[in-house]
């Protein structure tokens, strides 16, 4: 495979020497172009599911950045080039810090957004740098190859070698593992632990940066700059295009579509025929995006792929890496939470305390606030009010990946697993971003462990959506054990199971608190609450009504009230 | 296009530059809120984030300048508007039979752009061209200030289209359900809220919109293929600024631009003026996020 | 009047419902209870429509519901309270009211639906130009049943309306419900407040993971150990 690689580039680097006619220098560099913007694009709206449609501004900032200062200015062309890139990346993350920030902005918006940026920047770019006529650059090329359009090749080459380095790297990556749980589900993978706002605006910045390189080369590569030119829309479209045809989730798919179009519309160069060639474009996008969700390659690796099963290790045990802090002191301590929505008042002031290694339980009749709770403990939600501390630090106002990394674990009621990625994949990400932090092979290993441990280890392959409601219960149960948390937070892990999956599961939780958690188990299945926790709090209407052992907390006349109603008269 | 670079100087316009600026901006927003009216429509009550209104406004545009040799262009509007109504209808279905996505409506519609733009560009080549009509020399004297039938028509059909629209969906039954279906649908449907029906009058009702945009256009504007996506982002800006779903906000929020547009290319350089629609659409999103879907 | 054979509703892969059957005569008020989970919601849910079942039928005086669409429903004079209220927060109070009076028989009656839904619920009179979202808990309440009235049903479903009330407020609107009933409107109720829905209710049924494990009169349900049991983890 090397050997493969290292004459493919050989072979690369050899053309400019080989007396080919300019057109096939041309076509070349064109082609290496798309790869390189298709694919920096990619990293963040492939990976993380952000789709920009602002690319073609950073790749304007690169070129102006270059007409500026070599055109204009007269600097060396070389030296403009990272500067280029720069330029394009200091205004990505000008732009991803304010804009990842807001919670609301998703989708939809961000794609609007950088369309809008890409209008603004033009303008700049016009009034400012241009002045309207446009940037002439006569500059001098370092002399690596025969001809200017071989230099600008070589260039060309070695950028795009660069992107696909990076985007082969980030894909192996955790950053990249973490860009792709954010595509799935972003408030789980924040609450796993995942620093999401960082990795986001890290993407956009690499991103952009690329785009900038290429933009900075291609200055010289036309020659004369003019703002229409640059700042078109047909490049956001186009590498957008090129991605999705090629397969969004795979590092090498954009380079895929974009070798497929920029051949494609080399075969219409010709007047009429380039019409004809933006309407096939606009053509098969929609065939893509409505037929081929995953795009070619991500249809073959589908089809032919091979997936070369995990070596399944020793199985050890977890709990002599995870030693139980010996204290007298309550793992977690909540005061006076409050959380409002929308004028309905869901915790109103919640005081308990939870102690370590005990099971807890969290009941109260439906709409009590138990769910919130754990959602405001977990961070998936910010408190308004009230304190939560836990191990001596407190959680209110704290981003929900750093409580992660503190030691809590959460499943959700319903579960949401991460739909693109393998049950196995599923287990290892909190073992990778949570209180555990392991490296990607132990964090694999972990994984094993508890899908062995959940009974899942036969499905450590397959995708969450082949799972049943029992399965996939198990699976939230063992990515929260994964993260080898000191505290769980367990919603309704039992509800929907039949009888004797519930007597399984309570071996189970049984079996986890004895190898050293301390357990929150929000639960309606009274069976199992009397049988599982040592101690009870009851909820209701979104404060704490009683609290003590079991049967004693059950019969107090408050909470049967709570549960059943007084009766009428 | 601008001056040399270098010449920059804000200059202090007289009493009526600016009025006819104001005025010429009221004009050209109305003609935003026209184009944005179905956008925002569709986008709010549909989910359906539709980038080929504008192609197909212009579509409409380009058909009335074919006809306007034999055919007065309202006469093509009653033919095109119907047909673009029909458009609509299709869209919708096939956006609805392939699950599309939000995400994925804006990139299905804008292959559907490319496609209408390359069929625009074949048959009219990219050349400029203005249709020449009767209506275009109708000019008026308002005091000062110039006003010709065009741009009152423009305005017309804007305040008509618009204000009709807020009215269907404030004091109809129609309207309330539509309202209803897109708070809640299922809820809507228990109730006896037929949502497919209403889905299909929704998006054949935008591109006939866009048909009667496509007239204004054809009216008051030079036509070329790269204009398609020219008009796009400033649309879209009144559309968010004015709320998406709402019928009369991108009218507002269009006039607003329109003015801010035209006051800063008399004040200063008229190619900044792009910048002034873009900043407050930057501003909106980035402080006021929740007013949108 | 209302017939539900033995129907199944699943959520993609997960059944919520297994062969549930339960009957509703004219005018009755009958009752379901049971724990969370049990699929109450689910079966509310698919008797207005809104919920597809996968076996099974339904039948409303004769007629099949099985094959309409949702829509359609509400001809057949069912009227839906949901669960959590799931008023038009956008829209004004009348224009909830108007709203339920959708549907082509309810639209020509109107006015005088109108003038009942505020006799009966007259804290709405001073409201109805409100927008829906700022009324109180109670009074939300009190409009989804009103919104839910005024498409003149013959058969009401209501989830869980005590849900997030004060007691005082629980006990007038109950005392309302009984009201409507006797005007003739048989009512289905799904209730979490066991106690009062027993109360008031004709028959009930009682549900445990997605099943019906009880059915019977009130007062024999509440002597037994079902209830206790199934909200109390007792016995």
């Amino acid at each position: 495979m090397k050997i493969l690689l290292a004459v493919g580039a050989a072979v690369l680097c050899a053309v400019p020497f080989a007396g080919l006619p300019a057109f096939y220098e041309t076509f070349l560099y064109l082609l290496l172009s798309a790869i390189v913007l298709a694919t920096s694009w990619n990293l963040l709206s492939g990976y993380s599911g952000y789709f920009s449609f602002g690319h073609g501004a950073f790749f304007g900032v690169g070129v102006y950045t270059t007409a500026a200062l070599a055109g204009q200015l007269g600097w060396p062309f070389l030296w403009t080039l990272p500067l280029a890139a720069l330029a394009a990346m200091v205004l990505g993350v000008a732009l991803g810090a304010v804009v990842f920030r807001v919670r609301a902005l998703r989708g939809e918006l961000f794609a609007l957004l950088t369309l809008a940026i890409t209008f603004v920047l033009s303008t700049i770019a016009l009034n400012a740098v241009d002045g309207g006529p446009g940037i002439m650059l006569n500059v001098d090329m370092p002399k690596i190859a025969p001809t200017a359009s071989g230099v600008l090749y070589l260039l060309m080459l070695a950028a795009a070698a660069l992107t696909l380095w990076t985007a082969w790297a980030m894909f192996h990556s955790r950053f990249g593992t973490g860009l792709f749980a954010i595509h799935d589900d972003e408030d789980v993978a924040e609450v796993m632990g995942v620093p999401t706002y960082r990795f986001k605006l890290a993407a956009f910045a690499i991103s952009c940066a690329l785009a900038g390189l290429a933009g900075g080369i291609h200055a010289v590569f036309v020659s004369y700059v003019t703002v229409a030119e640059t700042f078109s829309i047909a490049l956001a479209v186009n590498v957008v295009l090129m991605s999705a045809l090629g397969g969004t989730r795979h590092w090498l798919g954009p380079a895929v579509g974009a070798v497929a179009i920029t051949v494609l519309l080399y075969a219409f160069t010709s007047g009429g025929a380039a019409v004809a060639g933006r309407a096939l474009s606009g053509l098969i996008l929609i065939i893509v995006i409505v037929a081929m969700p995953e795009g070619i390659l991500g249809q073959i690796l589908k089809r032919f792929g091979t997936k070369k099963a995990p070596a399944r290790p020793v199985i050890r045990d977890p709990v002599s890496a995870n030693p139980r802090k010996e204290s007298a002191e309550p793992l977690l301590v909540v005061r006076g939470a409050a959380k409002a929505f929308k004028g309905v008042q869901a915790l109103a002031g919640v005081d308990l305390e939870v102690r370590r290694g005990e099971i807890l339980g969290l009941v109260g009749p439906n709409g009590s606030g138990k769910s919130t709770l754990i959602n405001v403990v977990s961070g998936h939600y910010a408190a308004d009010g009230g304190s939560i501390r836990f191990e001596g630090g407190e959680l209110v106002g704290t981003p929900a990946h750093r409580i992660a990394r503190a030691g809590i674990a959460r499943t959700y009621q319903i579960p949401r697993p991460f739909a693109h990625l393998s049950v196995l994949q599923n287990v290892a990400l909190p073992a990778r971003f949570g209180h555990a932090a392991l490296d990607r092979a132990a964090a694999e290993r972990e994984a094993w462990y508890w899908l062995e441990f959940t009974g899942l280890a036969a499905k450590a392959d397959a995708m969450p959506d082949a799972l049943n409601l029992h399965q996939r219960k198990f699976l939230e149960l063992a990515r929260a054990l994964a993260s080898r948390s000191d505290l769980l937070l367990l919603d309704e892990v039992l509800s929907g199971l039949t009888p004797s999956e519930i007597d399984d599961a309570i071996r189970t939780i049984r079996t986890i608190r004895d190898l050293g958690a301390t357990i929150v188990f929000v639960e309606h299945v009274m069976r199992a609450v009397m049988e599982l926790t040592d101690r009870i709090v009851v909820l209701n209407q979104g404060r704490v009504i009683a609290e003590g052992l079991p049967d004693e907390v059950m019969r107090r006349s408050e909470v049967v009230t709570a549960y059943l109603g007084k009766p009428h008269a | 296009m601008g001056r040399a670079g270098g010449e920059d100087h804000l200059t202090v316009p007289s009493a009526t530059l600016l009025g006819q600026s104001v005025l010429s901006g009221v004009f050209i927003g109305a003609l935003y809120g026209l184009l944005g009216l179905g956008l925002s429509l569709s986008w709010g009550m549909l989910r359906q984030v539709n980038l080929a209104h504008f192609a197909l406004a212009f579509l409409a545009g380009y058909l009335t300048f074919q006809f306007s040799g034999r055919l007065d262009p309202f006469v093509t509007l009653a033919v095109v508007a119907p047909l673009f109504f029909a458009l609509g209808m299709a869209l919708h279905w096939f956006l609805g039979r392939f699950s599309v996505t939000l995400l994925n409506t804006l990139l299905v519609t804008f292959g559907l752009t490319s496609i209408i733009e390359a069929g625009i560009q074949w048959y009219w080549t990219a050349d400029f061209h203005r249709m020449e009509s009767a209506y275009a020399a109708v000019r008026w004297k308002v005091g000062p200030l110039f006003v010709s039938l065009p741009d009152l028509l423009t305005l017309g059909f804007a305040l008509t289209l618009s204000l009709g629209m807020w009215g269907v969906l404030r004091f109809t039954d129609l309207g309330k359900a539509m309202r209803a279906t897109t708070e809640d649908a299922p809820i809507a449907a228990a109730f006896g809220v037929n949502e497919k029906l209403l889905g299909y009058l929704i998006s054949g009702l935008a591109a006939a919109v866009a048909a009667v945009a496509g007239l204004c256009l054809a009216l008051n504007h030079t036509l070329a293929p790269v204009q398609i996506y020219a008009w796009m982002g400033v649309v879209f800006a009144a559309v968010m600024m004015g709320g998406v779903g709402s019928p009369v906000g991108p009218l507002l929020a269009g006039i607003v631009i329109g003015v801010s547009e035209a006051l800063t290319m008399a004040v200063s350089n008229p190619t900044w003026a792009p910048l002034v629609s873009f900043s407050l659409l930057i501003a909106i999103l980035l402080f006021r996020p929740a007013r949108l879907s | 009047m209302l017939e539900v054979e033995h129907i199944r509703v699943s959520y993609g892969a997960a059944v919520a419902l297994w062969d549930v059957s339960i009957r509703i005569a004219d005018g009755e008020l009958v009752c379901v209870v049971g724990p969370n989970g049990a699929g109450k919601t689910t079966l509310i849910n698919a008797i207005a429509g809104i919920n597809r079942i996968d076996a099974g039928g339904m039948r409303m005086n004769g007629q099949s519901l099985a094959a309409l669409p949702a829509n359609a429903f509400c001809n057949h004079g069912i009227a839906l309270v949901p669960e959590g209220r799931r008023l038009f927060v956008g829209m004004t109070v009348r224009e909830n009211l108007e709203l339920g009076s959708y549907r082509a028989a309810a639209r020509v009656t109107r006015q005088a639906s109108l003038e009942r839904a505020l006799s009966i619920f007259p804290v709405l009179r001073e409201r109805l130009d409100s927008p829906a979202g700022v009324l109180s808990g109670g009074q939300q309440q009190m409009l989804a049943i009103a919104r839910a009235l005024m498409a003149e049903p013959r058969l009401l479903l209501l989830d869980e309306p005590s849900l997030g009330l004060a007691p005082t407020v629980v006990l007038d609107m109950f005392d309302v419900i009984c009201q409507i009933n006797r005007t003739g409107v048989a009512v289905l109720l799904v209730e979490q407040n066991v106690a009062i829905a027993l109360e008031i209710a004709a028959r009930a049924y009682v549900m445990e993971e997605g099943r019906i494990v009880a059915e019977g009169l009130p007062k024999e349900l509440a002597q037994q150990h079902y209830i206790r049991r199934a909200y109390l983890g007792e016995g």
